[in-house]
């Protein structure tokens, strides 16, 4: 596997996200029709990239549920089509070697099916810690925690201690 | 002596329930206030003198005057109705004291009903009769009540407070004020002058006159005919004269009709007067509203599209917010990624050099130097790496050479890892970096867009509450001029330019008629002087005689006539001006006049004038009816004796404005001796004081004497629902 097929292979995933988060999905992005008085995330992957950088932010990595009460949408390489935002989330994943137990060197010995697997454990990464930002949000809406305003979601991100 | 009415009370009386002596008002010479919602009273109060003066009372329902025994059911008080048991009775009425100079009279008029049914408002139910009036009679001298019996004078004490000519001067309801005086009518002023005056006597004089001058001319003919000595000359001046007064009708006859058209026209140009410029002020503010609601709505969908796009700021690689916080993965992936490199580059040297040891080797990085640097160091003969000179033939010479020289490492690099990742882990953080030096920025980027935010909700809350105020001034040209939402105001100004056009051609002819006819009486008076120098001389001198004295009566009855009606107009020009001036003393217009002027068709129109003698036209509807009640106080204080009469109003305050409110109560003293106003706008159920500020201002004035405040409870059925009189002066 050489660089392009692995960056291929990597952007092809569709990570999944649970289906008890669809509530809270909705009610952040514009798929859901409320009106509401806060500004929301434009499509799916926006609140997923933004829950995933806040667990990270957090520290929560949360796995997810059996795969047949998940849900996968669009694959990683059509987030944010012609923009460099899959890099840098790709750059912040990659760093995060002793939590996806590699070395990038080592990777470069491994057979195809290990190296998939390592694709895997990423995208699992991405998952988990979406999973546990969306669950730290879902926490605040119902504790009504959450101040309603178009500055909602910069303000609790800017709340977070720097990871 | 003035008629001043000094108390009035209700028996069961609609919601007027209890007995007279608790549901009372008591009034004194002055203003005297009752303040009441709509609902509580003020119609009824109405009621009440239209009972007294006309057996009537206005169905609310249809606006429509019924008699009072065909609607009796529906005036007793429901309340009253349904503790009235099957079999037993119930009093309705009403009782008025008032007193003139000498005497004070006690009006009552009432009926009973019996309940005889078990439906209370059902007309069936209940037996009515009419109670005969009952009018008590003292003396101030001796304050003892006698009963009245004589019905000439029961009817006598009735008109006498308020005479019925005098009625429609002194006791109407809101919009009545306006159909009092319509100036559209050509004889509502004439009316008023008639009321007045005692013009009727001159015309009854010029009537006589005008007969006796017709018999005269008749007995003059007769002598001349007899006379053999008449000749034909005579005769075809005597025809003449009769052609010309054929003409003169037919003229005048046309004349008539061209001053009925432009009385039709000016009627409606004085009714569409107000909503003209009502109308004009709807159609600029509607454009306007247009304009504005189109840069509204655009600068509603900015601001929409700013908010949505708030978010987007986390992703979009020029504000980058998404990085705040993770500034340190720069320089982690920064010494993960040399490492990572280091580590391959030396496993990939130990691998040539495991696999081919003489083979040219190198710890530079690959390519470099590059060939071009590498000719320049062969030509020089000298490493610019190590800094030493490189003779040609020398060893360092050599390696450059080698060097030079070395197999194209991309084209012939080997293999040397199984997935060759550097690639991958380069363009990663090559691609990233518009989000890698934002970091410092993104604070200082939220700021701008929260500024840019507020800048934008600024403009829009701007824009918003321009609409709001222009549709709101919209709404009040509505409301004060009674028209419908959806009439279109080009319509009010076409119809206004053609009745003004239609007034104007009148007005074209009419003067055309009037000349002709000034023609016509000269070849009249002309014909007539060459008939008496025709007629034979030996008619008796008294026909002749006769006939011209007969000519000058008429025509100086007419002429004082005239002088009668010129002088009192402007009488009463002069007087409304007065009462004018002090109506709209708190109002901020300027200066002006109202001015009385004969109309083409004979009527007299009523203009407002403004200093520099403009007609202003089209003002609102409570600036209208400001001049209205100017008018009519007119009518009553140009009479030379003082107005005896009390003023019974609805006021309809809300059409005219505060300034003109204060005017208003300020100015009825001058012409009326007392006056009972009601009025809904002084009521605000929201203050503590039920009362409006004015209202309260109004209660401490010294101009006011009495001051009720009438209220009903909405909450209660109607069948509890009672009025109560509350006194605050």
């Amino acid at each position: 596997m050489n660089s392009q097929e692995f960056r291929s292979n990597l952007l092809l995933k569709r990570p999944r996200y649970a289906k008890s988060r669809i509530p809270v999905l909705d009610a952040f992005s514009e798929k859901g029709s409320k009106t509401v008085d806060y500004s929301r995330f434009g499509p799916y992957y926006e609140i997923y990239i933004y829950a995933m950088m806040l667990g990270i932010k957090n520290k929560k990595r949360l796995p997810l549920p059996p795969r047949d009460l998940t849900k996968d949408f669009i694959e990683i390489g059509k987030w944010k089509r012609d923009s460099s935002l899959v890099d840098f989330l790709l750059m912040v994943i990659f760093t995060k070697t002793d939590e996806l137990a590699i070395d990038w060197n080592e990777l470069e010995d491994l057979e195809e099916s290990e190296l998939s697997n390592v694709i895997s454990k990423v995208v699992s990464l991405i998952e988990e810690y979406s999973n546990g930002g969306l669950e730290y949000l879902e926490e605040l809406w119902e504790k009504g925690e959450l101040d309603s305003s178009h500055y909602m979601f910069i303000d609790l991100y800017k709340d977070v201690k720097k990871n | 002596m003035a008629s001043i009415i000094n108390s009035l009370s209700f028996k069961n009386f609609f919601n007027y329930y209890g007995d007279y002596d608790q549901t009372e008002y008591e009034f004194k010479e002055g203003v005297n206030i009752i303040v009441a919602d709509n609902g509580a009273g003020k119609s009824k109060f109405f009621n009440a003198f239209l009972w007294l003066f006309y057996d009537d009372v206005l169905d609310s329902d249809d606006k429509k005057r019924k008699a009072v025994k065909d609607f009796a059911v529906k005036i007793i008080s429901d309340k009253a109705k349904n503790e009235t048991e099957i079999g037993e009775n119930v009093e309705t009425g009403i009782k008025i004291e008032y007193s003139t100079g000498r005497y004070k009279f006690q009006i009552v008029k009432s009926f009973t009903a019996t309940r005889i049914g078990e439906k209370i408002s059902d007309n069936e139910s209940w037996q009515v009769v009419m109670n005969d009036i009952e009018i008590d009679k003292t003396d101030h001298i001796l304050p003892k009540y006698k009963p009245v019996y004589d019905a000439d004078e029961k009817h006598r004490i009735i008109n006498q407070l308020i005479l019925p000519t005098l009625r429609q001067y002194s006791f109407f309801q809101g919009e009545e004020v306006d159909k009092m005086i319509d100036f559209t009518k050509k004889s509502s002023i004439e009316d008023a002058v008639r009321t007045l005056t005692n013009i009727s006597k001159y015309e009854d004089i010029a009537k006589i006159v005008e007969d006796i001058e017709a018999k005269a001319y008749k007995d003059l003919n007769k002598q001349t005919k007899q006379k053999e000595s008449h000749n034909e000359r005579l005769e075809d001046a005597l025809k003449k004269r009769e052609e010309l007064k054929n003409s003169i009708n037919q003229e005048n006859e046309k004349l008539e009709i061209q001053k009925e058209l432009y009385t039709k026209a000016q009627e409606e140009y004085e009714l569409l007067d107000a909503k003209y410029a009502n109308a004009s002020k709807r159609k600029e503010l509607d454009e306007k509203i247009s304009i504005k609601n189109k840069t509204l709505k655009s600068a509603s969908d900015e601001y929409q599209r700013f908010l949505e796009g708030i978010n987007n700021r986390f992703f979009d690689g020029n504000f980058s917010w998404i990085t705040l916080g993770f500034e340190n993965v720069v320089e982690d992936f920064k010494n993960k990624i040399s490492t990572f490199r280091a580590a391959r580059y030396e496993k990939r040297t130990l691998l040539q050099v495991a696999e081919s040891p003489n083979d040219y080797f190198t710890i530079l990085p690959s390519n470099s130097p590059d060939a071009v640097t590498l000719q320049q160091m062969i030509d020089k003969e000298h490493c610019y790496v190590c800094g030493t000179d490189a003779p040609k033939g020398s060893e360092p010479y050599n390696h450059l050479l080698k060097l030079k020289n070395r197999p194209n490492e991309s084209s012939s690099k080997k293999q040397f890892v199984k997935n060759d990742l550097e690639d991958f882990f380069s363009r990663l953080q090559l691609n990233a970096s518009p989000f890698l030096n934002k970091f410092d920025s993104i604070p200082q980027s939220v700021l701008r867009t929260k500024e840019r935010e507020l800048e934008l909700k600024k403009r829009l809350d701007k824009l918003s509450s321009e609409v709001k105020a222009l549709k709101s001034q919209r709404k009040d040209l509505l409301v004060t001029s009674n028209q419908d939402e959806d009439s279109d105001p080009r319509n009010i100004i076409n119809q206004y330019k053609g009745s003004s056009n239609r007034m104007a051609q009148a007005s074209t002819k009419i003067e055309r008629l009037e000349n002709t006819l000034k023609e016509l009486k000269a070849q009249l008076l002309a014909t007539e002087k060459e008939i008496t120098s025709l007629r034979p001389k030996d008619i008796p001198e008294g026909y002749s005689a006769n006939y011209e004295i007969a000519q000058d009566l008429v025509e100086a009855t007419n002429k004082a006539k005239e002088r009668v009606f010129d002088k009192m107009v402007s009488l009463l020009e002069n007087h409304a001006n007065e009462h004018f001036q002090n109506l709209i003393k708190y109002n901020d217009i300027k200066g002006g006049v109202l001015n009385f002027d004969k109309s083409p068709s004979g009527g007299i129109s009523l203009d407002y004038i403004d200093e520099a003698g403009n007609e202003v036209s089209g003002a609102s509807e409570g600036f209208q009816r400001m001049k209205k009640f100017a008018v009519v106080m007119a009518i009553i204080s140009a009479n030379t004796s003082n107005y005896n009469y009390p003023l019974l109003a609805d006021a309809p305050l809300s059409a005219f404005g505060k300034a003109f409110n204060k005017g208003f109560f300020e100015a009825i003293p001058n012409v009326f001796p007392q006056s009972i106003i009601l009025v809904k706008d002084l009521y605000d159920k929201d203050s503590e004081s039920k009362l409006t500020d004015l209202g309260a201002k109004l209660v401490k004035d010294e101009n006011i004497q009495t001051f009720y405040l009438n209220e009903v409870d909405g909450e209660l059925a109607q069948i509890e629902r009672t009025t109560k009189i509350e006194r605050r002066k």
